[in-house]
């Protein structure tokens, strides 16, 4: 696959498939598979024993990682940053690693910076201000 | 990162779940077969959320199976080159060392750690600044990005870096 020599997700070059595809932060993530695992335990004694290796690693994984914890913040975290005309990858990057500076949020995200897009500093650093006063008042 | 996307996969059945219970079958022998699974191209298959559509079954010839064509929802694991994720470190040694982001394993080496960390021995094996500041070891959550992926059929693995800005240490339960 010629494609899979190019793919760079600083650049956003992720696939097409990928690219339109719904992306989840870890905490969305963290709510499914809560909500799968616990229809799990009402049908089976055993739950642990029931699902893959990947679910299991998966699901410590988003646990651990998630920066929200109650479903309306992650809701809001959403919707927050989905008013920001960014992709759906760029938009769960910052989600899941929360930066706090502007110039952390570009570092993790770059293509926040490219091809001339409506993002000067004041506009993130307005975003990442609104994303910490909702993990704050969580 | 963690997508939500639509699968198709034909899956055969045999004659002798023909009946009331055809679909609750299908489905369940689909969550059998794909949930767990990895591929290059989709990643890992996390869990699946739906069945999006059941196409119409064709008999195989001389066997009586049959094939449906199943339109699911899945949640899946797939790392991107170049992407920044937090990751758990389970293994440290002086090649460099190893962490795990959900189902995936990411090798960090000894090269694309900080020059100012250096490797120390003993049965909690570490990287150490040398002021004694910063620490990685087993079970320290680190900020990394993935500069390559290696794609086989049951697995991707992953190669990170820790020597950039805002990358390294997010947090150590040990420390603390």
């Amino acid at each position: 696959m010629s494609g899979e020599e190019e793919e760079n997700a600083a650049e956003l070059k992720i696939g097409d498939e990928f690219l339109k595809a719904k992306c989840l932060m870890n905490c969305e993530v963290s709510l499914i598979l809560e909500h799968k695992y616990e229809q799990l335990q009402q049908v089976s004694e055993d739950p642990m024993n029931q699902v893959s290796q990947v679910f299991e690693k998966s699901l410590q994984y988003v646990k651990r990682f998630s920066r929200y914890k109650n479903p309306d913040a992650v809701r809001q975290v959403r919707e927050i940053l989905s008013r920001h005309q960014l992709t759906e990858f760029e938009l769960c990057v910052l989600g899941n690693l929360c930066p706090e500076t502007v110039e952390e949020a570009v570092a993790m995200v770059p293509s926040l910076k490219t091809k001339g897009r409506a993002h000067d500093d004041e506009a993130i650093e307005k975003m990442l201000n609104d994303l910490s006063l909702v993990k704050r008042f969580e | 990162m963690f997508f939500h996307i639509v699968l198709e996969r034909n899956m055969q059945l045999h004659p002798r779940f023909f009946g009331r219970n055809l679909r609750e079958n299908l489905v369940s022998k689909l969550m059998k077969d794909v949930e767990g699974t990895c591929s290059g191209r989709h990643g890992f298959v996390v869990a699946i959320t739906g069945i999006e559509s059941v196409g119409k079954g064709l008999i195989r010839d001389g066997t009586g199976f049959v094939t449906f064509p199943v339109k699911y929802q899945c949640v899946v694991f797939r790392p991107f080159k170049g992407e920044i994720l937090e990751a758990v470190v389970t293994l440290v040694n002086k090649m460099g060392f190893f962490a795990e982001a959900g189902p995936v394993q990411i090798f960090v080496s000894k090269h694309l750690i900080p020059d100012d960390m250096e490797f120390q021995a003993g049965d909690m094996p570490n990287y150490t600044t040398s002021d004694g500041s910063v620490k990685i070891q087993k079970e320290c959550e680190v900020r990394l990005k993935i500069i390559g992926t290696r794609v086989d059929a049951t697995e991707i693995f992953c190669v990170g870096t820790i020597k950039d800005d805002f990358l390294g240490v997010i947090n150590d339960p040990a420390a603390a």
